[in-house]
């Protein structure tokens, strides 16, 4: 080799060597995980606005309930009794149709570049808030908020007659007639406070929209901006009534790519992810570096029955054709294990839940005996409906119809799968032209009513969650007195006696009930999470990556 | 020269009069509402509005389409230019010693690469550098331009700069975690910028190698060394320049892609959101940002060859 090619081939070595060596300089960067008083949560989707009375989307609720707004009670995690939050306490009258509340005089409203509160809160604040629900007059009530869906979205309607200020620090709630609902639908997150000033101001300036865009309320955080580029960011309550919060800097960073998510959990780009892949839960599971939170929800994913209609106005058809499903399969091919399996449409943790009803057991040659007992005709084609988009409920809508159709083939019975977009669902739900229909339902609060009224009760339409067209005096009278019952014995013993009815009538067939999934990185502490009002930072704590601290 | 430049700027006119008859078919066909309007009076009152600067307004974010679609066009301006940086660091030196040992075993394998890094989709290879890094047990930023803990104003729109602006709150950390989360964009689309330069280079160094003057002085007795960095790369450069203009507006599609996958927020990203939320309005004014920028820069790129290149002098009085 001549000197001047050995002259370039050392050059070129020593080239080799730089880049190399410049590889290695990316080890200096520390990653965002570092940072002990910002803490990034990485959600899947944006929220549809900051008010949980108009929006009960769980996005919305993770990034304001908990985060922005305080209620005048709330849940004890543990205990599950219902303790004080803005009110101290509360008195209730004989007839159970009073409820009057005492509220802290010390609750200071968010200050923010957009609104400055002069006051503390008080009862007008309280009363405001629940007015714009309840009151058509009231200058808020058609604020951002859909007309046509109102009586749905708003439980407070049939249930609280007036809300009226005793004095500045004392309002009392007038009930049409007793329900044991109400402290459950104050601890709800639709009952949040805002402030009655802000709102003033608002309506003086023309905009009273931003109300629910700019949001101003009590709770440990307060919000800061709102960007396009999907991140959200929030501060610490900058005069907290209640003890501060640890971090200082919250920020919502919406990544609508579950693997990206992950991926930017690992990379420290990510403190908290939210909804991982069902696919990659096992995997998660086993990384040492990071820790998954599993939280069964009230949210259930179920096939409804069309009963107005043949076949399935049979409760023998019924019967037959949910046993003919393999509902295992659907558990392990769709959710991937991120669903619990369930015989019953209410969660095995509620209170009401019945422990001794009759189990859901696969036999389809047992199936097809009945269906041929019950001159079922096989000649007929099944009309299965389910939205095009995976939802909260089921993350493949088509997967699990497809395994149904599978099943249903095996013992002889034809069905044709239907996808649609939700306007189409909507002509659909109401026309009744369907057999069975994919869905799901998430109740608001913890109450069974909240699951069972929706589904099972006549005066809900198809679109408000009775898609089985179902209609039975019985259980009507059960679910209309078990709201009046003031004794919780009596109560849990109606709800046995309704669920018994219903397995017995298999008006739905319950698939599984939904988990919430959320991974967070070790050196996060202190966040709790509430399936059915959100997420919660108040009390998350950031602390140093523990490879740092072993440095120090 | 003045004469060259007013060609020029007449090549220019006449192409930006058919992008914005491009520009004005789309927001006529899209968001158009004024139907009592003639076409012509319609494009007229478009042009109008265009050269005061008014190009409407996001039905998004109700900002200015304008300044939104400057400040995402910067970011990738940014991309391209640091993913350029990296190509030369890394290709010219490769395409050296490709020409220099031209059919060597050196040349086989630096030319090898680099056509497997023409050959690879460019979405592909994001996707897979945005798992990489983990793999390696690297904690690499994969999402974003810039860590959202930090807050930085928008001056000039590129957060090359803006982030210097910040360093009484943030010293040079925003700095550098925007460099950071440059690396990997920008290093995928280095390795297409990277290969197409490779293969200039070797070319180019070729054909200086067989040329005369280069006889000349291996026959004065100059090194190879001083024969290359004195002769070889001073003439091997101006072919190189004038081949990598005309890929000016293939690196910035490449860099809209790469966008995409890495949520980087430039003009790629700010164009996908914007369709998808059926903001069409945008479309039309893209394509006069991305096209009246790579028709400036190829003006100024003519521009800079006349100066470097006593060759390329020819053209400013040449017929053309």
């Amino acid at each position: 080799m001549s000197a001047d090619k050995l002259t370039d081939y050392h050059l070129l070595m020593r080239f080799i060597l730089t880049y190399i060596s410049l590889i290695f300089l990316s080890g200096c960067y520390q990653s965002e995980s570092t940072l002990t008083n910002s803490l990034i949560y990485c959600a899947d989707k944006a929220p549809s606005s900051f008010n949980p009375q108009i929006s009960h989307d769980i996005a919305t609720l993770d990034a304001t309930t908990h985060q922005l707004y305080n209620r005048l009670v709330k849940i004890d995690p543990i205990s599950q009794r219902f303790v004080a939050d803005i009110a101290t306490h509360w008195k209730v009258n004989e007839n159970k149709t009073r409820y009057t509340f005492f509220l802290r005089e010390d609750v200071n409203f968010h200050d923010t570049s957009f609104f400055s509160p002069t006051r503390k809160l008080n009862a007008d604040d309280v009363i405001f808030s629940f007015k714009r629900m309840l009151s058509t007059q009231h200058p808020y009530h058609s604020v951002n908020s859909d007309s046509d869906n109102y009586l749905y979205n708003h439980p407070f309607s049939n249930l609280v007659s007036d809300v009226v200020k005793i004095d500045d620090h004392t309002i009392r709630f007038l009930l049409n007639k007793p329900d044991a609902t109400l402290l459950a639908n104050l601890a709800a997150h639709y009952s949040v406070i805002h402030s009655q000033q802000y709102a003033t101001q608002l309506l003086q300036a023309g905009h009273p929209e931003q109300i629910d865009f700019k949001p101003i309320g009590t709770g440990p955080y307060q919000f800061k901006a709102n960007s396009s580029k999907n991140i959200i960011r929030y501060q610490s309550h900058k005069s907290p009534w209640q003890l501060p919060a640890n971090i200082e800097n919250l920020i919502f960073d919406i990544t609508k790519n579950s693997t990206k998510r992950y991926a930017k959990l690992l990379s420290g780009e990510c403190d908290i992810i939210t909804n991982p892949a069902s696919s990659q839960v096992k995997h998660i599971s086993k990384n040492s570096e990071v820790s998954l939170s599993s939280q069964p929800t009230g949210n259930i994913a179920l096939v409804a029955f069309n009963t107005k209609k043949s076949p399935f106005d049979s409760a023998i058809n019924r019967h037959a054709l949910s046993n003919s499903i393999h509902l295992d399969t659907i558990l392990e091919a769709v959710f991937f294990d991120t669903a619990l399996a369930t015989n019953t449409l209410l969660a095995e943790h509620s209170w009401a839940y019945n422990p001794r009803i009759t189990k859901i057991s696969y036999s389809p040659a047992h199936s097809l005996q009945e269906l041929t007992d019950n001159k079922f005709n096989f000649s007929q084609s099944l009309r299965i409906i389910a939205p095009v988009k995976s939802s909260i409920f089921n993350p493949n809508f088509y997967k699990t119809a497809e395994l149904i159709q599978s099943n249903w083939l095996d013992i002889g019975v034809r069905s044709e799968i239907v996808l649609l977009r939700p306007s189409e669902l909507d002509i659909a739900l109401q026309s009744g032209n369907y057999d069975v229909y994919l869905t799901g339902s998430s109740p608001y609060i913890k109450d069974p009513d909240n699951l069972f009224r929706p589904l099972l009760s006549c005066n809900a339409s198809a679109l408000e969650g009775n898609s089985s067209y179902w209609c039975d005096t019985k259980m009507q009278s059960i679910l209309d007195d078990t709201l009046l019952e003031i004794s919780f014995i009596q109560r849990v013993k109606n709800y046995y006696q309704l669920q018994a009815l219903l397995q017995a009538q298999r008006v739905y067939l319950p698939i599984a009930h939904l988990l919430r999934f959320d991974v967070f990185n070790d050196n996060i502490t202190g966040i709790k999470i509430d399936p059915l009002t959100g997420i919660n930072f108040h009390f998350t704590k950031k602390n140093e990556p523990i490879d740092m601290r072993e440095e120090q | 020269m003045f004469n060259y430049l007013l060609r020029r700027i007449y090549l220019l006119c006449i192409t930006a009069f058919v992008l914005t008859l491009i520009a004005f078919t789309i927001e006529h066909l899209t968001v158009h509402t004024h139907f009592r309007e003639n076409t012509f009076t319609h494009y007229l009152n478009y042009i109008s509005a265009i050269l005061q600067g008014d190009f409407g307004y996001s039905i998004i974010d109700k900002k200015p389409i304008l300044a939104t679609g400057l400040i995402a066009f910067s970011s990738t301006l940014e991309l391209c230019l640091f993913a350029f940086i990296i190509a030369c660091i890394v290709g010219v030196p490769l395409g050296i010693f490709a020409g220099l040992y031209r059919n060597n075993g050196l040349d086989y394998t630096i030319m090898s690469l680099a056509l497997i890094g023409l050959a690879l989709p460019v979405f592909w290879v994001a996707i897979i550098f945005s798992v990489l890094p983990n793999a390696f047990g690297w904690a690499m930023p994969i999402d974003g331009n810039i860590s959202p803990i930090y807050e930085i104003p928008v001056v000039s729109g590129f957060l090359l700069i803006d982030t210097l602006l910040v360093t009484q709150q943030y010293q040079f950390d925003a700095f550098l975690n925007h460099m950071i989360h440059l690396i990997l964009p920008s290093s995928v689309l280095a390795i297409f910028l990277m290969s197409e330069i490779i293969r200039l280079t070797r070319h180019a160094i070729t054909m200086v190698m067989r040329s005369n003057y280069i006889k000349a002085a291996h026959t004065k007795g100059l090194t190879r060394r001083q024969i290359v960095f004195r002769h070889v790369l001073k003439n091997a450069l101006p072919p190189i320049i004038h081949q990598l203009r005309l890929q000016l507006s293939t690196i910035i599609s490449f860099a809209m892609v790469i966008e995409i996958v890495f949520s980087y927020q430039g003009a790629g990203i700010w164009l996908f959101d914007s369709i998808q939320q059926g903001d069409y309005l945008v479309l039309s004014t893209a394509i006069l940002i991305i096209s009246g920028f790579i028709l400036f820069s190829s003006i100024i790129i003519d521009l800079l060859l006349v100066f470097i290149s006593p060759t390329k002098r020819k053209s400013l009085y040449a017929d053309q």
